[in-house]
């Protein structure tokens, strides 16, 4: 195939191009159905017990994450006519959107009011233009009812705030026509959002914009890097064209794929945005290889046709199996319990194996092609870092043992940093202090009651006595964590209209002893108040409840703990007549997340078997198997182990990027170790074997670590998990390529005679 | 020639003598009624997940409903609740209710004539007859509805508080009974479908059954009234709060 594909390389590039060109055009086709899924709530699997339960919830009760809009202004106090009369225009308009399921602010509320045995169930607010006594009695009311003036009123007295229920799984519309709604109507005030359908709705839109641009930065670090190096236009042109020829070409086959599938795990979702970030690693990794290898042999043979046969006979198999290896490590995430990584690893492997065609096939075409100036100092003169890197490669191979073992007792102990990985996965916790968006989240926060929560499932007989006053038991044990600030339940209505028919008197604001005497009191408020008003809070058929716990916006670290509190609590303290289970999104958030991290493991684990397997069936022999997956193992070591020295938290979004580790950790070791068998089938002398190899693939390896040192940009990003990527990029490329060319390098060197004889 | 001429007198006849939507209006207010009249009514309630509720009541009522007292017999939970109405033209209804676990007769209210009547799908606005001059009314065709000749009748509510915008109503063309109505909310959305299903006791048109459905919630109530006494005499003391404690025999 080397042979047939060197041939038609030589004899007919332009065929060659005009195929690979037609081909790439026929893949990018599919960009048409390419379906971008702005939709978090999409991507997040449905068959994890704490989802079940929060579907259930959702589903009896109507989503429980709300989106929280408090407006104001500092020091002036919200009871003015013109604050009530904007929260009812408000609330008119929000009401008439088809992606909001309720509204719940002053306009909506109900207020229930017991005078001379006299139960009466009203509007809190019963007109738009309020009089100033109208306003008056209202305060009085939520003056005697703090829990519910903590939800509606913010402490300083300030801001006004409404809790706004989407319809189940509409999280990105439902946040874009809230907020085109209060921007046009709030102007005068100062707005402050929060909750966690907030947060979904606009977090993947910011994530978007800061990768594209911060990319974008990346990019041009990226050419500028390949220019001051390959000192060639043409040449950086020409990876660059692989680069986005191989990225067209997988999200192309991505919508051909749900075009003729219909399958939605094609869809290009928040999980996919570090796609074109690794394929673009990988994609300049060949074409790199590929470049400096043919400028490194027509400078030593001085024929651009004598230099292509030789670079390609030296690369074919090294990026194929470079290719291959990183392919099939992705394709082991089909086994993922992700549904939606399915997608990304058949896709990334396509583009993958593009990418290889391409570097095989066009680049050496257009190579061939091209009229190359020989004595321009590109192909007459080594470049600053290839010579530096022979340089630091002789220092290495001078002192080997001393650098192994430096290596190794560097992975040893930042190895002990693996049990302290944590994660972290509160969407708010992404924006840095600082950020208008955390800071809007931590006023409401401050000042109302809230914005994230806490969900259990009551099951049970909702009329019993008993069973309400273990629901209140529950609230209590809540309330009691410092985070929490108030809860809800149907047991609190009941204590309330308890209390009402007992003319008032506060010593009845408890359960009644006696079922009886429980329904009598829906009975009692079926007749004077909308049943619906209940419905977040207790079933149709009274035997399933929902109590809501408010909280301050916490870690996961914070909402394990209240959990597994909570759920030991229930354990001991709740008669066998009430069953809770706890969900939520921050529940569900974090056994996803766990999943998310075994998966990776079990992914990282499976990949370097397949690529150990790989590389002994390709090198024929074991001892090259073990050595390749030597600098990908110790970089993924290292890189688990420094974020829990440095508690560098894992989220949904960081687990996923340890892929880029695989892609390019895997890489530079098949290089090393083609090259080094390739020099000793040579002639190369045992002594000068390792230079050699080290002066022949050190250059081209830092050249890529180089060039992908533009995505340092993202550090600069306002969302943590960007910054983290940016910095993980910078890391995978320093560490793999260092792995290689110490770790690797000095082991080779080291059992060299073993090695050679082999 | 001719043809034309008589085609044009027909129609200055028809135009002359129709009938207005407030004379519809009225002629269907106008119907002879029962002075008083006692049933057993089942509720049926079914939401959205075709979940059902369902409850047995016994009513008395006088008045066209304006003074009415219900026991409740069924389900167990609520058997001994009792509920008793008077509706006032200058102030605010009367309504109490019996709690036999509390042994206490509460007063109730509602100010919102749009919540549910006992978690049906009727409004207090639903139960209370509409006056007249409230609404502007107009005949807006005829159609044959249930094999029933009927007039189509829009009533829009004028300058008063509703939780509507208009109803669309079904009336027979010889008996003036309702036979259907839609109901659309404020923004002009169709809120609320009613069938009702009639029997003749005496010389009444007393309704047998009535079928409500919430389009917007996905639920629906059905009411059924077994048991129909009319003009009974029933006396006015009936409608006494001491009459909610035990249901006379």
């Amino acid at each position: 195939m080397k042979s047939w594909l060197l041939n038609h390389v030589l004899i007919h590039p332009k065929r060659l191009i005009i195929l690979n060109s037609l081909l790439t055009i026929l893949f990018a086709w599919g960009l048409k159905w390419l379906v971008v899924d702005d939709n978090f709530m999409n991507m997040l699997p449905k068959d994890i017990e704490s989802r079940r339960v929060w579907q259930e919830v959702e589903t009896e009760f109507g989503s429980s994450e709300m989106m929280f809009i408090a407006f104001g202004n500092s020091g002036k106090s919200i009871y003015h006519p013109e604050s009530f009369k904007m929260a009812w225009d408000l609330t008119e308009l929000i009401e008439q959107s088809p992606y909001v399921h309720e509204v719940i602010s002053i306009p909506t509320m109900n207020r229930m009011d017991s005078e001379d045995g006299f139960m009466e169930v009203d509007d809190l607010q019963p007109k738009r233009i309020l009089s100033t006594e109208g306003i008056q009695d209202i305060k009085i009311y939520l003056d005697k009812n703090p829990a519910i003036k903590s939800r509606v009123i913010g402490k300083s007295g300030d801001f006004m705030s409404m809790a706004v229920r989407p319809m189940n799984n509409q999280v990105d519309l439902f946040t874009n026509h809230i907020l085109s709604i209060t921007d046009s109507l709030l102007t005068d005030y100062e707005v402050h959002y929060a909750g966690n359908s907030y947060i979904t709705g606009v977090v993947p839109k910011i994530i978007k914009k800061d990768v594209s641009s911060l990319m974008a930065i990346g990019l041009i670090i990226m050419v500028i890097m390949l220019l001051a190096n390959l000192r060639n236009i043409s040449a950086v042109a020409m990876v660059l064209l692989i680069i986005i020829m191989s990225m067209v070409s997988m999200l192309g086959s991505m919508g051909w794929i749900f075009h003729l599938t219909g399958i939605e795990y094609f869809h290009f979702s928040m999980m996919n945005t570090s796609m074109p970030i690794v394929l673009l690693t990988i994609a300049n990794s060949d074409g790199v290889h590929f470049i400096t290898r043919f400028f490194r042999e027509v400078r030593k043979k001085g024929d651009v046709r004598e230099a292509v046969s030789t670079s390609l006979n030296a690369l074919f198999l090294p990026i194929f199996l470079t290719s291959f290896t990183t392919a099939v490590a992705f394709m082991t995430l089909v086994s993922s319990p992700i549904k939606h990584m399915m997608g990304y690893g058949i896709a990334i492997a396509f583009g993958i194996l593009w990418a290889w065609i391409l570097s095989v096939t066009i680049l050496p075409s257009l190579i061939i092609l091209k009229k190359w100036n020989l004595k321009s100092p590109a192909l007459s003169r080594s470049s600053y870092l290839e010579k530096w890197t022979e340089r630091l490669g002789q220092k290495i191979l001078m002192v080997p043992k001393r650098v192994l073992s430096f290596g190794l007792l560097l992975v040893f102990f930042v190895s002990f940093g693996l049990w302290k990985v944590s994660v972290e996965v509160n969407v708010i916790k992404f924006f840095k202090p600082g950020n208008p968006i955390r800071d809007s989240s931590e006023f409401i926060d401050r000042e109302l009651s809230g914005s994230m929560s806490l969900l259990f499932k009551a099951t049970g007989d909702m009329k019993d006595p008993n069973v309400l006053n273990d629901m209140l038991l529950i609230q209590e044990k809540a309330e009691s964590f410092p985070q929490s600030n108030t809860s809800i339940s149907i047991a609190d209505i009941i204590k309330t209209m308890h209390k009402v028919v007992m003319d008032d008197d506060p010593k009845y604001e408890t359960i009644p002893e006696t079922r009886g005497k429980v329904n009598n009191l829906f009975t009692m408020y079926s007749m004077s108040g909308d049943p619906d008003d209940f419905n977040s809070l207790v079933d149709y058929d009274y035997e399933t409840g929902l109590i809501t716990s408010l909280l301050n916006s916490i870690s996961t670290n914070e909402s394990v703990e209240m959990v597994t509190e909570l759920e030991s609590f229930i354990e001991k303290s709740v008669t066998a007549n009430l069953q809770i289970k706890i969900s939520g999104m921050i529940v569900f958030l974090r056994d996803f997340v766990d999943m998310v991290i075994r998966s990776s493991f079990i992914s990282i684990g499976l990949s370097i078997l397949i690529i150990f397997i790989i590389t002994w069936i390709f090198f024929g022999s074991f001892r090259w198997g073990l050595l390749s997956v030597i600098p990908l193992a110790s970089a993924i070591i290292l890189n688990f182990g420094l974020m829990g020295h440095f508690e560098v938290h894992l989220s949904h979004m960081t687990a996923l990027l340890t892929s880029i580790i695989i892609g390019v950790g895997v890489d530079f070791a098949i290089h090393y170790i083609a090259e080094f068998r390739r020099n000793a089938r040579r002639g190369y002398s045992i002594e000068e074997l390792s230079v050699k190899t080290t002066e022949d693939v050190g250059y081209p390896i830092l050249l890529d670590v180089a060039s992908n040192m533009g995505f340092a940009a993202l550090l600069f990003s306002a969302l943590i998990p960007l910054n983290y990527m940016g910095g993980l990029m910078v890391f995978a490329m320093i560490s793999t390529s260092l792995g290689t060319l110490t770790l690797l390098a000095t082991i080779v060197e080291i059992f060299k005679k073993h090695l050679y004889n082999s | 020639m001719k043809i034309t001429k008589l085609i044009l007198i027909s129609i200055l006849f028809q135009s002359l003598f129709a009938l207005s939507g407030i004379e519809l209006a009225s002629l269907v207010d106008d119907r002879e009624s029962p002075e008083d009249m006692k049933s057993t009514m089942s509720m049926v309630l079914t939401n959205k997940n075709g979940k059902v509720r369902t409850s047995e009541i016994r009513s008395y009522s006088t008045d066209g409903n304006k003074k009415q007292i219900l026991w409740f017999l069924a389900p167990a939970d609520d058997k001994g609740v009792a509920y008793l109405k008077i509706e006032h033209e200058d102030k605010s209804d009367d309504m109490k209710l019996w709690l036999p676990n509390f042994k206490k007769i509460r007063r109730i209210s509602s100010r919102k004539k749009s919540e549910s009547f006992m978690g049906s799908d009727m409004s207090y606005e639903d139960m209370t007859s509409r006056n007249l001059s409230e609404y502007t009314y107009s005949i807006t065709g005829s159609e044959i509805f249930d094999d029933n000749d009927c007039h189509i009748l829009e009533s829009i509510p004028n300058g008063i508080k509703s939780e509507y915008s208009r109803h669309i109503s079904w009336i027979t063309k010889d008996t003036y009974l309702l036979l259907k109505e839609e109901s659309f909310d404020k923004n002009g959305a169709l809120l609320k479908n009613k069938l009702i299903v009639y029997q003749k006791i005496k010389a009444y048109n007393i309704m047998e059954k009535l079928h409500v459905k919430n389009i917007q919630r996905n639920h629906q109530t059905v009411l059924k009234f077994d048991n129909i006494e009319v003009d009974s005499g029933i006396k006015d003391n009936i409608f006494h709060e001491k009459n909610l404690k035990r249901m006379p025999k």
